[in-house]
């Protein structure tokens, strides 16, 4: 069984981060495409909380001495993926500001010459 | 034939003047017509200053993009205004324009659609560099073979000229970091005719290199990773 500190570490996360996550997107500072990833990182905190014997009966199937590992684990699993996610929208991001850059430069050139 | 030459220049305040009146000198001692555009790379000492005073063609960019944009914006500015060849050139007097037509007469001919301006072949440069240098050199050619099939000896030179198929190809895309090697692999694996032909290069005159000492394995690991990924991809 999950210990009741640890449970209630959980749902504390899981209200902060339901919370944050909700009132950015209310603020339209992040668009839902993005919220999704964290949303994604809720829901799997709620299974972990809803059904503990099936945490406790996968972390023992996969050799996690205490359920608590396997759970920090998993935050470092999410967190990881979320980084990637991240990476992959610099990056595209990094394009296109290349490509504004590029452009803007050249049509400066161009309105300059025709002064 | 219209020929652009593309040079890129970060902090060249001191060689750039040089760089430009060669090429003007150039022009007037063989009556040629070889436009050039400066893409002045968000240069934070004079440069800009001096490029306008001296009227050279020149573009300004907003912000510091690194060497693979700023070519790939000269490869743009060709594309836009119907450049039949672009030649890559540096800003740092590293190139010799004397070389210029050797580099593109391939193409005027339609032989090659990229030719390489090389330290390494035919025994021309003067161009000395270190044991490590050429053993880094050396390293890349390995892998570039290894991936497309094409022996490259100098894989780092930046004194390059391509035809119109593949400014369009570089305008769309251009690897924003170690583009020298990346883009022949590209090129090759794409079908297009590529040769190397000797070339004289100098030793720099003026302003610092972009690669730096402690950075070179850095840059090896990087390049070597880059060409083997870009190796897997395929185009046809």
């Amino acid at each position: 069984m999950i210990s009741k500190n640890l449970f209630l570490m959980i749902v504390l996360i899981i209200f902060f981060l339901c919370f944050v996550v909700l009132s950015l997107v209310r603020k339209d500072k992040i668009p839902i495409k993005y919220a999704i990833v964290w949303l994604f990182a809720i829901v799997i905190l709620l299974f972990i909380i809803l059904v503990p014997n099936l945490m406790t009966k996968i972390s023992n199937f996969l050799g996690f001495e205490l359920l608590s590992n396997m759970i920090l684990s998993l935050f470092i699993g999410i967190l990881l993926f979320i980084t990637l996610a991240l990476t992959v929208m610099i990056s595209s991001q990094k394009k296109k500001i290349t490509q504004l850059i590029q452009e803007v430069s050249i049509l400066k050139k161009e309105v300059e010459e025709k002064k | 034939m219209k020929v652009l030459l593309i040079i890129p220049a970060y902090n060249e305040e001191e060689s750039i003047k040089d760089t430009c009146e060669k090429i003007i000198n150039y022009n007037k001692k063989h009556h040629q017509k070889l436009d050039f555009i400066v893409i002045n790379d968000g240069s934070k000492d004079k440069t800009e200053q001096v490029l306008k005073e001296n009227n050279y063609p020149h573009i300004n960019l907003i912000n510091n993009l690194g060497i693979g944009g700023a070519v790939q914006t000269g490869y743009k500015y060709a594309l836009k205004n119907n450049y039949d060849i672009a030649v890559q050139f540096d800003g740092d007097g590293q190139h010799d324009i004397n070389y210029i037509k050797k580099l593109i007469q391939p193409i005027i001919d339609n032989e090659q659609d990229f030719v390489i301006g090389s330290r390494f072949v035919e025994n021309i440069s003067e161009f000395k560099t270190s044991f490590l240098r050429r053993m880094g050199i050396k390293i890349l050619t390995f892998f570039i073979k290894f991936t497309c099939g094409f022996n490259l000896k100098d894989t780092t030179s930046g004194y390059r000229a391509a035809n119109q198929k593949v400014i369009k190809e570089f305008a769309n895309s251009y690897p924003a970091e170690y583009p020298e090697p990346i883009t022949t692999v590209e090129i090759v694996k794409k079908g297009y005719r590529v040769k190397e032909v000797g070339v004289n290069m100098k030793e720099r005159e003026k302003g610092s290199s972009s690669i730096h000492t402690w950075k070179d394995a850095y840059y090896m690991i990087n390049v070597c990773l880059s060409i083997l990924i870009v190796g897997t991809r395929r185009y046809k």
